[in-house]
């Protein structure tokens, strides 16, 4: 009994309050109160409406965003998963190294993106191609990083006193890693996803601003927004956060799956 | 001895790793130097850009090409500061109104976890179109920003407090007041950093890319108008050498920042049992 009213409110609240920001800016008094036009922030409807009607060419943008973002993140989180494995057989040297490249995760994404787009030029003479590829060099380096920093973690921050019982069973170092270091890693694994799947989002809608082919959602928002074709434009930034919405929802569903398992075991 | 305890020591390797990266860097600089007719965009030596930065040729407005870069740089750090004070103000007070209230929690958690899968930099155009400014716009950004890991941080500081610390308040018979000021934020603040770090990174960018979107002062500006040509190359190298610095110096504030304030509290802590005994 207890436990059906705790999830009543707890999905009934936050709805109440979403529906209510939802009336608010369909009848226009949210325009009033940050002092806008419908011009500039379209009703929901109205952007329901154009998604509807420009529903080709908005799925065809969401695909490449979604490639380029999908394509960096399993790339980056394998060169990071690496990294980190090679960070933790060699600790001292390791360490150092990971500090480094956390420092390198301090750069704002923007001094990346025009960086890799000159450099990468002669990957390909067809511009299409050629823009992809930098957009993916960009999100695997910062999947990369998040990946091998948080995993780094989880196959060295062992719990108290387990390398020392495996150490009086003999085992060998490669036994410790396989046996100990690897699994404890896997839940790391998840913590780091939940930082890199934002940002490879984020860092591929970026990157598509400073792309020299023009397509994908980031890119789609600018050119609409600087054509003044707000309602598109807000189009594209519904689609551009339902993407991370579900994204999000796949981790936490895989997430699940994993600690369910574990459970049974 | 001594030698073996330098060379091991984590500074060294530290240094090593800085040596290796920037070697990595000079060959890949010889190597397009070799294929490309203009290398010094694409990739230039590093030298060549710390030559640029010492450069005396005036570029524009009477200032050399390091001092234009920087007086952009001041006005993008400044609006970045201004935006992560307020987000990450306003982030701690929702973390303390949640841990208040059970009900604003039951509200405003979901909208918490909403707001960090919404890739909100990819939203800075249509701020700017609602704001008007783009001063307000980089503020606003730069805040929303910061406000969500200090918000879920903080929150989680709030509630990592054990039930034996909260039922010896009560027993004190401490009201609401003390038992925030005394036990939930003070338990809070090494979350509240963890959450500071990863905004402050987040606010700079966050404010040049703002910047890229009009014309006017602040690196993000210098930045597009740089990448269009009509400027000396090593104009973008600087920018995008100094962002990088800013970037990696916003966290390193952040860590000092928390180093005081910890040892602080530890060096307080100590004086207090001083007394007890």
């Amino acid at each position: 009994m207890k436990k059906t009213k705790i999830s009543f409110s707890g999905v009934l609240l936050p709805l109440a309050f979403g529906a209510l920001v939802l009336i608010i800016w369909q009848t226009e008094l949210l325009h009033k109160i940050i002092g806008t036009n419908t011009f500039t922030l379209p009703l929901p409807t109205t952007i329901i409406r154009i998604i509807g009607e420009n529903l080709d060419s908005i799925s065809a943008n969401a695909f490449d965003t979604i490639e380029v973002a999908l394509i960096g993140l399993v790339l980056g989180s394998i060169i990071g998963y690496l990294i980190s494995i090679l960070a933790a057989i060699f600790p001292k040297w390791g360490s150092g190294g990971l500090k480094v490249i956390a420092l390198l995760s301090a750069i704002p994404i923007i001094a990346l993106a025009p960086v890799i787009t000159n450099l990468t030029k002669d990957f390909s003479t067809i511009a299409p191609e050629r823009s992809m590829f930098a957009k993916i060099v960009l999100v695997t380096l910062l999947s990369a990083v998040s990946m091998s920093v948080g995993v780094y973690r989880g196959l060295t921050d062992l719990k108290p006193f387990s390398e020392d019982l495996l150490q009086t069973y003999a085992a060998t170092k490669f036994d410790i890693f396989i046996k100990l270091r690897l699994p404890n890693s896997v839940s790391y694994i998840f913590t780091a996803l939940r930082v890199s799947i934002p940002t490879a989002i984020i860092s591929t809608l970026i990157a598509e601003y400073f792309a020299e082919y023009i397509t994908g959602v980031g890119r789609q928002i600018r050119e609409n927004i600087i054509t003044s074709q707000y309602s598109t434009a807000w189009a594209y930034i519904t689609v551009a956060c339902a993407i991370g919405i579900i994204a999000y929802m796949f981790l936490v569903l895989a997430e699940r799956l994993y600690k369910k398992k574990k459970h049974k075991i | 001895m001594k030698l073996k305890k330098i060379l091991f020591s984590s500074t060294f390797i530290t240094i090593v790793w800085i040596v290796l990266l920037c070697s990595i860097w000079e060959l890949e600089a010889l190597h397009i130097e070799q294929i490309k007719r203009t290398p010094e965009k694409v990739f230039p030596h590093l030298m060549q850009i710390f030559e640029s930065i010492a450069d005396p040729k005036i570029i524009s407005n009477d200032q050399t090409s390091i001092e234009l870069v920087l007086t952009n740089a001041y006005a993008t750090l400044e609006r970045a500061g201004i935006g992560f004070l307020i987000g990450a103000l306003s982030g701690f007070i929702l973390a303390l109104l949640m841990k208040f209230s059970g009900i604003i929690e039951k509200i405003a958690f979901p909208y918490l976890m909403l707001i960090q899968m919404i890739p909100i930099l990819g939203m800075a155009p249509i701020v700017f179109a609602i704001t008007q400014d783009i001063g307000v716009s980089r503020i606003v950004i730069s805040g929303v920003l910061t406000f969500y890991p200090v918000a879920a941080n903080t929150l989680a500081g709030l509630k990592s407090v054990s039930a034996e610390n909260e039922n010896l308040f009560r027993s004190y018979s401490a009201n609401v007041f003390q038992t925030y000021t005394k036990l939930y934020i003070p338990t809070s603040i090494p979350f509240l950093f963890t959450g500071l770090k990863i905004s402050a990174p987040l606010a700079i960018t966050a404010s040049i890319l703002v910047d890229t979107l009009q014309g006017g002062v602040g690196l993000g500006c210098l930045l597009s108008q740089s990448l269009k040509g009509g400027m000396s190359p090593f104009v973008f190298w600087q920018i995008i050498f100094l962002s990088a610095a800013i970037g990696i110096l916003s966290l390193q504030v952040m860590v000092i920042a928390e180093k005081i304030i910890m040892s602080h509290k530890v060096r307080w802590n100590r004086e207090k049992n001083k007394n007890l005994i």
